[in-house]
């Protein structure tokens, strides 16, 4: 081979590759959502002179053709890979991997984001349960990165100031202490939150402390459907996927779970699979992203009632508690504003817990 | 329009390659022309006007100085050349620097202005420049053709963040320019080498001194990441830059002026700018150095020459005082060389280097500073002021992180690949050759693909030069 046909091989293979990639940029058809990230993808921008001249439309066209790239995935997973085991960085976009378990580095611990939790729970309680018989407890949920950091090295928060720092803020309740009762192999590997087959032990820890009996017997159902969560999408490398596995009994089975989400009471399955294969299969538990949900429990052999002020983490909990419960309601004030919750719940004679991850403590500023 | 975009690179670039190439001969200065226009205002649509009257005005003003030469109209309508840039560059860049100066000097407050810099003004307004003051000198005859002219100063490769191109250096490629694969292959692996090193290096880089400045927990080992990250960075930054519009203006026929040439093995500050950014050390040499009387005259003089180039190298890179000390700091060292320090430097290989590197080292933390309070307090912190740890966990992390990189970088700013590769070119039996023939058009290939994959995951990534 001489110098001129390298030449040539190198001019139009590279035109070749700028040709095709350009056409399929050029003419591809547009995608209007990314299952992967979860999110809309960016349409082609508005073409007027305004937008031209104040420039607008170059900005815009800018992450449209970033959005709309042919084979984005593929092309975002070679970067994830390249970023990794090409350049040995040790995370991407603040995602890391250890023994197969991808967690997000959650960093720093931010104390006005704890501090601004804390007001929130005090006005919750001054508002609602200062004057009422309730029984008050907090817990918290570590993340995922409490975990892997021990053994990565990989940063973290400091969660001894973060949990000192909440239990100061909430000190009109009783503490439980979850980090010890986890490990990371409790959580799925390729999404944020817990298995609820593993959590069992969460729950008896919590009854404990909240004088409630579970039930201890459960069938294990697997779905079949593969699990990717959402550190899958984000990451964009070809992990294996998790499954989900659900629990249930007789118990279980005959509670009455009422969503309230659209303004009226809608009664809802305790485990919609038909949400197995949507976007995100997470939220077969209990309805998901709800502000308020109720699970009333016939079979209970008591009439004791909890209420749980939680995130997502406590969809796939909740029904492990609703056995030792008459009633359980689950408020999400990520998507209610707590000064309507009187409107909705009577604060009389229950227990009451205050149940957040790490995560949502750390960036308060989402508690409505 | 930047290089490492998509839009740029699967949108522009191919739509002008097959335009340009499919026109008639007369017709490629025009496509370039407008091309580059509209690759100009997509990034600053208002300003494509000032860029065309920048255009006419020098255009004009050569013809003048031409149609007038040996008499003293020739000699007015250069300093008019030379006004305009300058009450340009002057209304542009400097307008609100000399405002703020003014109010700290009276304790006036007269009202910044607040204009936007026009990308690459600094860049093209010197081409117009060096054009009218050749066309004065006699060294090259004024264009004829505003077409030819315009495609000159607009030509997109290094519009925004040079080289800076002078017309004589590409006077006669404007008109008559040849175009075969050899040039263009070369082009290609130079555009898309320069691509790597500001996709894959720089931008990394960048983003370990953008997790430095937002850091709380800062220690002086850090302060030393930061400070040779962005030593690093910014050579990455500016010279795949430049390798990338190396490389276009050799697709499209051009050869232009190289700008730099591994500076961080110098070893001495003297060596190091004729080495670092060589397209600004020239003009600046050619035209303000020189016509001062360079080191023709008295010592005492000729430090004040140095002194004026430097002072105005730093200017130019930036209105803020940070830039004008950068600069100083550069005449400085440069006149210890000349009296007293070159003959020690000649003693060590290995201690003129080490010499070299912090000055620049230290000179980027000055240059990066948004302030020159930032730059005395980040020095400081390098050497344990400020009450801060010595190490930081923080620190331990992005070091483990960013250290293959930084290792990357190192290697890459010397001389080393290319020494390598030479050898393995060297091979006998001509082993090596076959083996670069096949891998250099598939390394080139592959790094196009990882380039595109970091950019379709990032957003929008400016150059540092386009400040400038």
């Amino acid at each position: 081979m001489n110098q001129t046909i390298k030449n040539k091989i190198m001019v139009f293979g590279i035109a070749a590759t700028l040709g095709i990639i350009s056409l399929f940029c050029w003419f591809k058809p547009h995608t209007d959502y990314s299952d992967s990230e979860r999110r809309v993808l960016a349409k082609f921008p508005a073409l007027t002179m305004d937008t031209v001249a104040n420039g607008k439309f170059m900005k815009e066209f800018e992450t449209y053709t970033l959005d709309q790239f042919p084979l984005r995935d593929t092309f975002r997973g070679l970067k994830s890979f390249s970023s990794l085991y090409l350049m040995r960085q040790s995370d991407v976009n603040d995602l890391t991997i250890t023994n197969g378990y991808v967690a997000k580095t959650e960093y720093p611990a931010n104390e006005a984001m704890l501090e601004n939790a804390g007001k929130k729970f005090r006005y919750l309680y001054d508002t609602y349960m200062k004057d009422s018989n309730v029984n008050l407890y907090f817990s918290i949920v570590p993340d995922k990165n409490y975990y892997t950091s021990i053994k990565s090295d990989s940063l973290s928060m400091d969660y001894e100031m973060l949990v000192d720092t909440m239990k100061k803020q909430t000190d009109y309740m009783k503490y439980i202490d979850l980090f010890q009762v986890l490990s990371i192999r409790d959580y799925y590997r390729t999404d944020t939150h817990w298995k609820q087959e593993n959590i069992l032990p969460v729950a008896i820890v919590l009854a404990d402390v909240m004088g409630a009996t579970l039930s201890m017997n459960y069938e294990k159902i697997q779905l079949e459907e593969p699990f990717y969560g959402v550190y899958y999408g984000q990451l964009a490398l070809p992990l294996s996927p998790d499954t989900i596995t659900y629990m249930t009994n007789e118990t279980l089975e005959s509670c009455v779970v009422t969503d309230y989400n659209s303004g009226k009471p809608v009664t809802i399955p305790m485990y919609d699979l038909s949400k197995a294969t949507a976007k995100d299969p997470y939220e077969l538990f209990v309805g998901g992203n709800t502000p308020l949900v109720t699970i009333e429990n016939p079979l209970a052999t008591t009439d004791k009632e909890l209420v749980i002020f939680r995130d997502s983490f406590t969809s796939s909990l909740a029904p492990l508690l609703a056995t030792g419960y008459s009633k359980v309601t689950l408020v999400d004030i990520r998507y209610i504003n707590s000064g309507m919750l009187g409107n909705f719940i009577e604060f009389d004679n229950q227990d009451v817990l205050f149940l957040y991850s790490t995560l949502v403590l750390n960036s308060s500023t989402i508690l409505k | 329009m930047i290089f490492s975009s998509i839009p740029f690179l699967y949108y522009f670039l191919p739509a002008v390659l097959l335009l340009y190439f499919c026109v008639p001969k007369r017709l490629k200065n025009l496509v370039l022309l407008l091309s580059s226009l509209f690759f100009y205002g997509w990034g600053e649509p208002k300003y494509v006007v000032i860029m065309s009257i920048s255009i006419v005005v020098g255009f004009v003003l050569g013809h003048l100085i031409e149609v007038f030469r040996g008499k003293g109209l020739s000699k007015v309508f250069l300093i008019l050349s030379v006004v305009a840039a300058v009450c340009m560059l002057g209304y542009f860049k400097y307008m609100d620097f000399f405002i703020t100066n003014i109010n700290a000097v009276t304790g006036l407050s007269l009202p910044l202005l607040k204009i936007a810099l026009p990308i690459g003004i600094s860049f093209y307004l010197f081409q117009i420049l060096s054009y009218t003051v050749d066309v004065y000198r006699g060294t090259v005859p004024a264009q004829r053709n505003i077409i030819h002219f315009g495609a000159y100063v607009a030509c997109f490769p290094q519009l925004i963040a040079g080289p800076i191109v002078r017309y004589s250096d590409i006077a006669l490629q404007l008109e008559n320019r040849n175009h075969t694969f050899e040039k263009t292959a070369y082009g290609i692996r130079r555009f898309i080498m320069g691509l790597s090193k500001k996709v894959l290096l720089a931008n990394a880089l960048g983003e370990l001194c953008d997790i430095f400045r937002a850091s709380d927990d800062k220690s002086v080992l850090f302060y030393w990441l930061y400070a040779i990250s962005f030593t690093l960075h910014i050579y990455f930054d500016f010279s795949g830059y430049s390798d990338m519009a190396i490389g276009l203006g050799k697709i499209f026929g051009f050869d232009f002026i190289e700008n730099f040439n591994h500076p961080y093995v110098s070893k001495s500050i003297t060596e190091f700018w004729r080495r670092w950014h060589i397209s600004l050390g020239s003009w600046f040499r050619d035209y303000v150095y020189i016509p001062l009387g360079g080191n023709r005259v008295s010592k005492g003089r000729w430090f004040l020459n140095i002194l004026t180039v430097w002072m105005l190298t730093g200017f130019w890179h930036g209105a803020s005082w940070n830039f004008i000390v950068w600069g100083l700091l550069y005449a400085a060292f440069l006149v210890f060389e000349k009296l007293f320090l070159s003959k020690y430097l000649k003693t060590s290989k290995v201690w003129c280097h080490i010499y070299v590197m912090l000055i620049v080292c230290f000179g980027f933390v000055i240059f990066n500073a948004t302030d020159l309070g930032e730059a005395l307090q980040y020095l400081g912190a390098m050497f344990g002021a400020g009450s801060i740890p010595f190490v930081s966990t923080e620190f331990t992390y992005y070091l483990g992180s960013f250290g293959f990189i930084l290792l990357l970088s190192i290697v890459g700013s010397t001389p080393l690949p290319k020494i390598i590769i030479n050898k393995l070119s060297g091979i006998k039996d001509g082993m090596g050759e076959r083996i670069l023939y096949v891998a250099e058009p598939l390394v080139t290939v592959i790094l196009l693909f990882i380039v595109t994959a970091y950019l379709v995951d990032g957003s929008f990534n400016p150059f540092l030069y386009f400040r400038f």
